[in-house]
């Protein structure tokens, strides 16, 4: 595995050393957290950062696998297209936002504003999320094991929401769904694939009342 | 507010087809976007069932093959019966039937200051002697992101396309712009609603995807706009054009996000915006992943990064706070600003938001050109004013006024064809610019309108020239304030212009140049 010491390092030298390092190698980079956009657009490749990450991890992601052994700042994998950003920590405000494709694992809680405006990844947080989670989500899956906070899944337009846990609120423009057994095979291989101790029968699903809920 | 009651709509029966054979025809009906006409199925006989809605577009006079329509402005109501004309009046009864506010597209419309009250100062024997437009050459080129970028772009005349989405626009609009400015060797813009893959190499001048036949020379440039939404958008997205714009807002409706609605999102629009079929794009009004400043410097830099350090980054900023908001965008990094002025247009907006919301074009670009020379980039960081620009005097007078270049995006649309209905929204536009009905869209030739498009630039092109010569120029990058002169108090208010006959500009101003306004601006005007 090649290694990357950003210490003192631009946005720029550290992603173009890492796009140059990734064929056919895994590359881990250390001492980033100054930096916010790392990895940004890789189409592939495997990257490891040790330790803490900052700002736009991976943003507009469009194949690479990105795993942050430790916590993530705000707008991980921000506008990904497709791959894999994992977070072992915990990731801050507006994780997985504006997605069209890929997957966003977050092994520990996530904030505000995660998977707003998804459409069309998948986005796993294994504890809790903030407030206005999932807001005007157009497409894909958003799984929380833990809680969410306010105007969770606020003027959802379609898509799935899972949560094993409660809410403080739901949002406008919601439904609760009883789990098929779709669901639960959907949810049972996410968690095996991401090795996830969870048990698909204790969520509960929240879909669109309506797919125009603003001007008739 | 709203222009519905102020115009008489009458047919003349004798010469009216359906009058005369009842069945026969039915254009003005189908035509109509607001349902003045209507159709008895029964008898086959057409009225003129919803006089009031009318808006003065003229389209159905346009359409009617026995020219026997006529649209005459009700205006004299607007002076009698003011503020409670019959508009004013139907709008309440319109909001009380329906709990309901007002949708439309294209710009503010009355009267907002603009340009028409500054007049251009030629040169005479005291100044230095006009130059000649038929036999000598002027510069107008204008690079963007010469300094910061591996590859800068260089616009053959000082105009863009600003932002107009596909969904929004046609398909076939949207390549008719992309001809236009290859012919030109301008910049379209992709705007919000991703890219209409034909644009990436019509833009260029190409026919073929490969891009190895070239068939408009000199060839133009492809605008990416990134925005609020980010609809469509990917790395291959950003890497597909040869600027990225961040788009923080317009004119027509600052402080709110892009309106698409439901009537527009067909199958195509859905794939590429990822929204469901018939569902409203209501794009949010700020950007989910900012927080602060700090923030848009780091997505300056990753789109950057994204695009390799080639593409300039450009920024628009709807009608607000001119001079702290540009330089915030200096700040962030922009290698060029728009500026977009209240009379900018939208394809749907909140009616009380066109109208009422924003600043006048003529009062955003001073402030927006003393934030460019505080900060030490006037003419490096380029300022493109938009906003109800007309024509070439229109640009001339922002580019005196310290604007790079100027773009017109309402007047391009009117340039393919359109008569300002007013009715954008709701997707039946019968030229097929902003319809996405097939039967519509098949009006539109993209490579005839292109050509229009193209025709209107090079019009537009030579009246700058003139206007840049005649006041005794070489170079659009020679022009300054000293070059216009504020007709009456209320412009020379706004703009900080020299008043005509009183040859300078008002107290305010100079006293503001004394004094500075507290908020890092000290209102010089440099000329």
């Amino acid at each position: 595995m090649k290694i990357i010491d950003a210490k003192n390092k631009d946005l720029r030298a550290v992603n173009t050393e890492l796009k140059a390092s990734v064929n056919g190698v895994a590359v881990k980079v250390k001492n980033v957290s100054h930096l916010h956009g790392l990895a940004a657009g890789m189409k592939h490749g495997e990257v490891v950062i040790q330790g803490d990450a900052g700002d736009y991890v991976g943003v507009l992601n469009a194949g690479a696998v990105i795993r942050v052994t430790k916590n993530a700042a705000r707008y991980v994998a921000d506008n990904m297209t497709s791959g894999t950003v994992i977070i072992e920590g915990d990731a801050d405000y507006g994780t997985g936002q504006y997605c069209y494709g890929g997957t966003v694992v977050v092994r520990g809680n996530s904030g505000d504003f995660t998977a707003t405006m998804n459409k069309g990844a998948t986005i796993i947080v294994c504890g809790d999320v903030g407030d206005e989670v999932g807001t005007y989500m157009l497409k894909g899956d958003l799984i929380v094991l833990g809680n969410a906070g306010e105007h969770f899944a606020n003027y959802l337009i379609r898509g799935n929401v899972y949560i094993g846990g409660q809410w403080k609120s739901i949002g406008n423009n919601t439904k609760i769904e009883p789990l098929t057994d779709e669901d639960k095979a959907k949810l049972r291989a996410y968690f095996e694939t991401f090795q996830i101790v969870a048990a698909p029968a204790g969520f509960r699903k929240i879909a669109a009342a309506s797919e125009k809920p603003f001007y008739h | 507010m709203a222009v519905i009651g102020a115009f008489c709509v009458s047919v003349n029966k004798e010469i009216c087809i359906n009058a005369r054979m009842p069945g026969k025809c039915a254009t003005c009906a189908e035509v109509c976007p607001h349902n003045v006409y209507a159709l008895d199925v029964r008898t086959g006989e057409m009225n003129v069932q919803n006089f009031n809605t009318c808006v003065g577009c003229r389209i159905c006079a346009e359409f009617c093959p026995a020219n026997a329509i006529r649209i005459n402005p009700a205006e004299p109501e607007y002076i009698t019966r003011y503020p409670w004309t019959f508009a004013t009046v139907e709008e309440i009864h319109y909001k009380a039937q329906t709990g309901e506010y007002l949708l439309r597209g294209f710009g503010t419309h009355g009267q907002t200051p603009n340009f028409d009250m500054i007049t251009v100062v030629p040169s005479q024997i005291a100044s230095t002697a006009p130059l000649d437009k038929y036999r000598e050459e002027c510069d107008l080129e204008v690079v963007i992101g010469e300094d910061t970028c591996d590859q800068p772009i260089a616009l053959k005349a000082p105009f863009v396309w600003p932002a107009m989405s596909f969904g929004a626009l046609s398909k076939e609009a949207k390549m008719a712009l992309a001809i236009g400015a290859a012919e030109t060797g301008i910049a379209t813009n992709t705007g919000e609603g991703g890219l209409v893959e034909e644009e990436a190499w019509l833009a260029r001048g190409y026919i073929d995807k490969e891009m190895t036949h070239k068939r408009w020379e000199p060839g133009g440039y492809l605008i990416i706009q990134w925005s609020t939404g980010r609809w469509g958008v990917s790395a291959d997205y950003l890497n597909s054009g040869d600027a990225v714009e961040v788009k923080i807002g317009q004119g027509a409706k600052p402080g709110m996000g892009g309106h698409l609605l439901g009537a527009k999102v067909t199958e195509d629009v859905s794939r590429v915006r990822g929204v469901p079929v018939g569902s409203d794009a209501l794009s949010p009004c700020r950007y989910y992943d900012v927080q602060t400043l700090d923030d848009i410097k780091h997505m300056v830099a990753f789109l950057r990064d994204v695009t390799n350090y080639k593409v300039p980054i450009l920024f628009k900023l709807g009608p607000s706070r001119p001079y702290a908001d540009v330089s915030a965008c200096i700040e962030a990094g922009a290698d060029a600003i728009s500026i977009d002025g209240m009379v900018g247009g939208t394809g749907c907006s909140p009616d009380i938001v066109t109208q009422g919301v924003g600043i006048p074009t003529i009062a955003c670009i001073p402030p927006a050109v003393q934030a460019l020379k505080d900060h030490g980039v006037h003419r490096k960081v380029k300022l493109i004013a938009l906003g109800g620009m007309r024509h070439g005097l229109d640009a001339f007078k922002a580019m005196a006024m310290g604007a790079d270049a100027a773009g017109f995006a309402s007047a391009a649309e009117i340039a393919m064809g359109c008569r300002v209905c007013y009715a954008c929204q709701k997707g039946n536009c019968p030229y097929g610019i902003t319809s996405q009905k097939p039967e519509m869209r098949a009006r539109l030739d993209p490579v005839e309108t292109g050509h229009r498009l193209a025709n209107f630039i090079h019009a537009c092109t030579e009246e700058v020239k003139i206007l840049t010569m005649l006041s005794g120029h070489r170079s659009i990058k020679e022009l300054s304030t000293e070059d216009l002169r504020a007709m009456e108090f209320n412009t020379a208010a706004l703009t900080g212009l020299k008043m005509a006959g009183y040859e300078r500009p008002l107290p305010m101003w100079e006293a503001l140049s004394q004094t500075g306004d507290g908020n890092g601006r000290n209102g010089k005007h440099d000329n």
